[in-house]
């Protein structure tokens, strides 16, 4: 039984992705869990806040990069490390551990990969770039 | 019954216009940063037209967003594709941005729309049904634990605003509080109970307390924030979680 929270979270596609997809796989079939999300949608849509919401959107407890940064070479006081710990790993906060990934990969990817990414990025949008 | 992809993307990026600033910042804080004065001018220079600027942006944000896209879809081609249309949607919607909200948050809000739209193509993302919201026989929503039917909420942008603005300065007030007494155990509490759903009990196992602990971390949580939109004179019950009734 998912709790209106995680439901809220599928919404805004903020769970990890293990939890995305267990939710995704039972609406497919639940019609009583769709129905559920679309009444989380339809409460706050009417105007009603929402803790999780709010603490997602103004990322309340979200580390810095640099302190993601200094995570990973294990510099930060214990207290605070085990905090980034968690929050990565238990509260499963997306953004982070898309950070946290790309600062491990930047570690041990090639200069070669990444430029040719970005390449390809500039190229398809400069486009639309607007000039004065 | 009508269908539609409620709480998904039409294909459109975010609107700004009921999002808040950066985030506030209390004593001691070491959360997210707010925006960034080098953000603003970025973006300014891309607003110019400066190729340079887009190349840079681009140089920063790429190995966040693919991150953020591929721990979903397990596709290095595919997400590299999704981010690709994370930066246009950026550039299309330049005009209507925000540069008071911070620059990381706002793509990675375009980069959620567009894999919730490849997701919806795939077929593995349902749309959902339509509730009723103001139906022809009257029907409307309402909050739960409350009388008042979903038209009494409606308000002004700029009312939901003050009042979002509110809320955050009093959790920010009670992380910071929590934090500079090094209280993590707290701060880990009330995460897990209001941003990841987590009930009481598994909330008690994972972080190896007893229910009653997490039960009064709640409670102290909960009535700290009720006094709080109290003393802004903030209605109570568009917040349904602040509701003694709440469950």
């Amino acid at each position: 039984m998912f709790s209106d929270v995680e439901l809220e979270a599928y919404l805004d596609e903020a769970l990890p992705g293990d939890a995305m997809s267990r939710i995704e796989a039972e609406v497919r079939t639940s019609a009583d869990l769709a129905t559920r999300l679309a009444g989380i949608h339809a409460r706050r849509d009417s105007g009603a806040h929402s803790l999780g919401d709010i603490w997602r959107r103004h990322r309340l407890t979200c580390p810095t990069r640099n302190e993601l940064g200094s995570f990973l070479l294990g510099v930060l006081p214990e207290g605070h490390a085990a905090y980034i710990a968690f929050h990565l790993r238990e509260a499963g906060c997306r953004l982070c551990q898309a950070n946290h990934d790309d600062l491990q990969r930047q570690q041990a990817e090639s200069a070669d990969a990444g430029q040719r990414r970005r390449r390809k990025y500039f190229e398809s949008s400069a486009g639309y770039l607007r000039r004065p | 019954m009508g269908h539609a992809n409620v709480g998904e993307s039409n294909g459109d990026v975010p609107s700004d216009g009921d999002r808040i600033a950066a985030p506030l910042h209390g004593s001691n804080r070491s959360f997210m940063p707010a925006v960034s004065q080098s953000d603003t001018l970025l973006i300014d220079r891309i607003r110019g037209g400066e190729s340079d600027a887009w190349d840079e942006l681009i140089g920063r944000f790429e190995g966040r967003l693919l991150a953020f896209v591929e721990a979903r879809l397990r596709d290095r081609s595919t997400s590299e594709d999704v981010v690709q249309e994370t930066f246009i949607g950026f550039l299309t919607s330049l005009p209507n941005y925000d540069t008071r909200r911070p620059l990381e948050s706002y793509l990675f809000s375009i980069a959620a729309h567009k894999l919730t739209d490849h997701l919806r193509r795939q077929g593995r993302r349902p749309a959902l049904p339509l509730v009723s919201g103001g139906t022809s026989s009257g029907e409307e929503w309402e909050v739960p634990g409350s009388q008042r039917p979903a038209s009494s909420l409606a308000r002004s942008g700029e009312r939901k605003h003050l009042e979002e603005t509110a809320l955050v300065q009093a959790i920010a007030q009670l992380l910071a509080h929590w934090r500079s007494r090094g209280d993590w155990e707290k701060i880990q509490c009330t995460e897990l109970l209001f941003v990841r759903g987590v009930a009481n009990k598994d909330v008690a196992l994972r972080l190896g307390i007893s229910e009653q602990t997490v039960a009064n971390y709640k409670f102290d949580f909960l009535a700290k924030l009720r006094a709080a939109v109290r003393q802004q004179g903030l209605p109570e019950e568009v917040f349904p979680e602040l509701s003694p009734e709440a469950p």
